[in-house]
């Protein structure tokens, strides 16, 4: 099972689809009576680029930013410096107007589906959603495409009436997956999206990932702290740490020569667990 | 100490407000307030111009607000048309007598509410806990008016209390010291009892959760693995740590006991504030009825403020923070 | 579930009460206004099936009222009269919500006979009729308050939630200083400065305003913790990503997660509120003569002559007890709901 796009090489001349360059995030905490200030830089000058069509997973440690940097992509939080360039424009000067239209082009998937989820509306509702907040079609037609997201991410029509709760976790996140599909974004960020599943929820899901980007050319971006799994399916790996990109390569690049020293950190960690891995298999012990 | 400047400042900024809306309250009322005087041929003109002069009544808003908090300030509340006297006086008797009320039943009802909380807390889920729980949901539902209306009913069946009043009809002029303070202490009870049971049912139940919380910290049960006494324990370790909420409590409290107590005093006819201000109301003498609320938020501000020392002194937390 | 059981039980006896009240016409024998001053303070009149002869009667009845100073409540019964109670009988006319009226009471007794369930008052006038027609003004205005408070509640609570900032600051700085003042003080004062003598109606708006313009803090300050939770839940953070508005979000995402505290707020302070109105009118302060409501109904027990021999003046403040019990059984029930549900 690979995600890897079909003509790879090609791509290397076409623009990127995506282009973060310096992005910046402070945090700025107020201490009692606005004296002492403490300033977290959670994002410090973030550069990375992607392409079409590609899955590039950005990889770090905790508190290397990733999820910040999702955020900030998904326009969901504010950056403090720098610019987000998607399709040529930058998003942070953009108006009102057009930034709700360019809502329909990126989407994120968050970490728990639960919590993503209300839990007073039904799966068809959820789906639906961004469809009423968008203004797009009829009541019938905006239905229509519920269901058409639903049996694409291989959730039966007969439970689009249930609520989030009477689903399991996997089945809960294909909502959220059918949820942000239903604009048909050109960039999909997944925050940890497959972390929260069990392995076989997860093989399943990648694969219907990699159906839909051969259908219709959907770009990914994995947001993970596991490089080992990561490293199977994604085209691109972006190595984050301490709120900056440290090395971006294609991923078997990396995975043989690394450069920077963090990223060599994370191999030898991920060789540590593998050859665990291995040696209780000889012994039988799995 | 910058946690009491902080609070003082507060309380200057609360009377300044409430001053301000005392204020608005006068401008409400339809007419010029000084016509009415006119009338009244026991009153010179020569005061009825003092006043206006005083009061500025023919002045701007702003002007008039400043006069009228300056002559607060100089301890003059206007007039009062029904009594045709000022209003200062008049205030400074009945205010002493709700604060002797409120006093005693606040004393009266914390005196009843802590041992009751605290053996609840310790026996909680055991019959003295059920049984002091259905008495304060029980007392909780009964309306404070049907409670005091009862006690009236009371005294009036049995003649054990006085029905009214502060000190008998009889009152003998040159009777000694002991003799009066005796006279209004019986007169005292059966307000001072049904202010004292109107506010018991949520005091007892925020020092039961309160001491509940406090009996499962760890450091309690150190205590108890000490072997110290159940009693000592409760009073002289665990109670201490309660306080903290409970002195927060107080000073919430103030406002709903002033409340309580105006109804109790009308109709338990003892004479403080809440008759002033009710009568004052029915007749429109509204620099009364502007005096008492001015008198009653400086009770309030001032309760809150003690309770504010209370807490920085009994407190670590507070005095290390500021 | 036990406590499934004992709200609709709860909720089952206060639909019954407000409808009772609703129906006054029908269930009360007379309508509040009528005097009959020849039985001031008449004690309640006994209901009998069972006459002076030993016989037994299916239809109950009364016996006649008889003036005698002699007597210790100032009345002695007339055996020599017997006056039987007709059920669903016509009687005077009366409105019901000022939608539709009609003469139909639940039981009535001819004329010169009086049925006095709960005795009469000072002006000879049934006290169970007022009590029910009484309910109408108490209930309603206590009501109407509770839902003005809350709705009040509901708008602060929301902006000062959802905005933050300065806007949190002084709406909270506000309601702190609502929740300082004492409730009764405020009533009055602003009581004073609207005119006495206005149009009952007129009046009884202007109690409703004041009294639930003083009580919003409270909700306000729930809702307010509310909204301000359920704004940083990944669900509300989803649909901003999907361009929705503020206001899109407040109403189909945050407000929906306030409901269990809207309604145990309203059943607290239903019967706080409906116990101000009483007070209020007790004081002298309320609708006013003809109009009775609660308040009207205990006046009287404040006067000596009453408070020694006409117990039954009571019965009114008295039943108001299970009436407030079981709002307050409700408010506690809703609570632990929503503290079980609450996530």
């Amino acid at each position: 099972m690979t995600m890897k796009s079909p003509d790879a090489e090609a791509d290397n001349r076409s623009e990127p689809l995506l282009e973060v360059r310096d992005l910046s995030k402070e945090y700025i905490q107020r201490g009692r009576l606005s004296r002492a200030k403490n300033t977290v830089n959670a994002l410090a000058g973030v550069n990375l680029k992607i392409r079409r069509g590609s899955t590039v997973a950005i990889v770090g440690a905790s508190g290397s930013g990733k999820s910040t940097l999702a955020r900030c992509v998904a326009l969901l939080e504010q950056p403090t410096r720098g610019e987000i360039i998607f399709e040529g424009r930058d998003l942070l000067a953009l108006s009102t107007r057009e930034l709700f239209r360019i809502r329909r082009c990126i989407q994120l998937i968050f970490q728990d589906p639960t919590s993503a989820l209300d839990p007073r509306l039904s799966a068809a509702e959820l789906i639906a959603e961004p469809l009423v907040i968008q203004r797009i079609g009829t009541k019938e037609e905006r239905q229509a495409k519920a269901r058409e997201a639903m049996e694409r991410v291989g959730l039966p029509a007969s439970c689009e009436n249930k609520r989030p709760l009477e689903f399991s976790g996997g089945q809960r996140q294909r909502i959220a997956i059918a949820r942000a599909l239903v604009l048909e974004p050109a960039l999909l960020i997944l925050d940890e999206a497959l972390s929260s599943l069990d392995l076989a929820n997860q093989e399943s899901i990648l694969s219907l990932l990699s159906e839909l980007q051969g259908a219709c050319g959907i770009t990914y971006v994995h947001i993970s702290h596991d490089l080992r799994s990561v490293s199977e399916f994604a085209d691109e790996i972006a190595v984050m740490h301490t709120g900056r990109i440290v090395e971006q390569k294609r991923a078997a690049e990396l995975v043989a020569s690394a450069e920077h020293a963090h990223t060599q950190e994370l191999l030898a960690a991920m060789r540590t667990v593998e050859s665990i891995c291995a040696e209780r298999r000889a012994k039988g012990l799995v | 100490m910058r946690f009491i400047f902080r609070r003082l400042a507060h309380a200057v900024l609360l009377l300044l407000a409430i001053s301000f809306l005392s204020f608005a309250l006068l401008q409400l009322t339809p007419g010029d307030f000084f016509d009415g005087l006119r009338l009244n041929p026991e009153i010179s003109q020569q005061t009825i111009e003092g006043l206006r002069a005083q009061y500025g009544l023919d002045r701007p808003l702003p002007v008039r607000y400043e006069r009228w908090v300056a002559a607060l300030l100089h301890g003059q509340l206007g007039f009062s048309l029904a009594y045709k006297s000022p209003v200062g006086p008049l205030l400074r008797e009945r205010a002493w007598n709700t604060l002797v009320l409120t006093g005693t039943a606040t004393l009266l009802s914390w005196l009843i509410a802590i041992p009751i909380g605290v053996w609840s807390a310790a026996a909680k889920g055991k019959w003295p806990d059920r049984i002091s729980g259905v008495a304060t949901s029980t007392l909780l539902t009964i309306p404070d008016l049907l409670l005091f209306l009862l006690l009236l009913l009371l005294a009036v069946r049995t003649g054990w209390f006085p029905s009214g009043g502060m000190v008998s009809a009889a009152g003998d002029a040159n009777a000694g010291l002991w003799a009066t303070a005796f006279d209004i202490a019986q007169h005292l009870v059966l307000p001072a009892a049904g202010l004292a049971l109107v506010a018991l049912p949520a005091l007892v139940r925020h020092i039961r959760s309160s001491m509940i919380e406090v009996l499962a910290s760890p450091f309690i049960r150190a205590a108890r693995a000490h072997g110290i006494s159940r009693m000592r324990i409760l009073f002289r370790y665990a109670l201490p740590v309660a306080a903290n909420p409970l002195i927060s409590l107080f000073g919430l409290s103030i406002a709903g006991m002033l409340s309580a107590s105006a109804l109790a005093e009308v109709v338990l006819s003892w004479p403080g504030l809440g008759p002033l201000l009710l009568e004052s109301v029915l007749a429109r003498d509204v620099y009364v009825v502007a005096g008492t609320v001015m008198v009653a938020a400086v009770f309030l501000i001032g309760g809150n403020l003690l309770a504010d020392l209370l807490l920085f002194a009994v407190d670590p937390r507070i005095r290390t923070d500021s | 579930m036990k406590r499934r059981r004992k709200l609709w039980i709860t909720l089952g006896f206060l639909a019954a009460f407000h409808l009772a009240v609703l129906f006054a016409g029908f269930f009360a024998p007379y309508n509040f206004a009528t005097q009959n001053r020849e039985f001031p303070f008449a004690p309640p009149t006994r209901v009998h099936f069972v006459d002076a002869q030993g016989n037994f009667r299916l239809r109950p009845f009364v016996y006649g009222l008889q003036n005698d100073s002699s007597a210790l409540s100032g009345f002695t019964t007339d055996f020599g009269r017997v006056y039987p109670i007709h059920f669903l009988a016509s009687g005077a006319r009366y409105e019901v919500a000022g939608i539709f009226s009609s003469s139909l009471h639940l039981f009535e007794v001819d004329s010169p006979g009086r049925i006095f369930l709960l005795g009469s008052d000072g002006y000879g006038r049934d006290q169970l009729s007022r009590f029910l027609y009484g309910g109408q003004l108490s209930l309603l205005a206590g009501l109407l308050a509770a839902a003005l408070s809350v709705g009040i509640g509901i708008a602060i609570g929301a902006l000062a939630g959802f905005y933050g900032g300065w806007i949190d600051d002084v709406l909270m700085r506000g309601a702190e200083l609502f929740l300082a003042l004492p409730w009764l003080y405020l009533l009055l004062a602003v009581r004073s400065a609207l005119p006495l003598h206005v149009s009952e109606w007129q009046v009884f708006l202007l109690l409703i305003c004041a009294i639930g313009l003083i009580g919003w803090s409270r909700p306000g300050r729930l809702i307010r913790g509310a909204v301000l939770s359920a704004k940083e839940r990944n669900f509300v953070v989803a649909a901003r990503g999907f361009g929705a508005s503020n206001l899109f979000l407040l109403r189909r995402h945050v407000l929906p997660q306030t409901y269990g505290i809207i309604l145990t707020q309203l059943a607290l302070l239903a019967p706080q509120y409906i116990l101000a109105e009483v007070t209020l009118t007790f004081l002298g302060l309320g609708v006013g003569e003809p109009m009775p409501s609660w308040g009207s109904l205990f006046a009287p027990l404040q006067q000596y002559a009453v408070l020694v021999s006409d117990w039954w003046m009571f019965i009114p403040a008295v039943i108001l007890v299970p009436v407030f019990l079981a709002y307050y059984s409700a408010a506690d029930t809703l609570q632990e709901r929503l503290k079980s549900v609450a996530l």
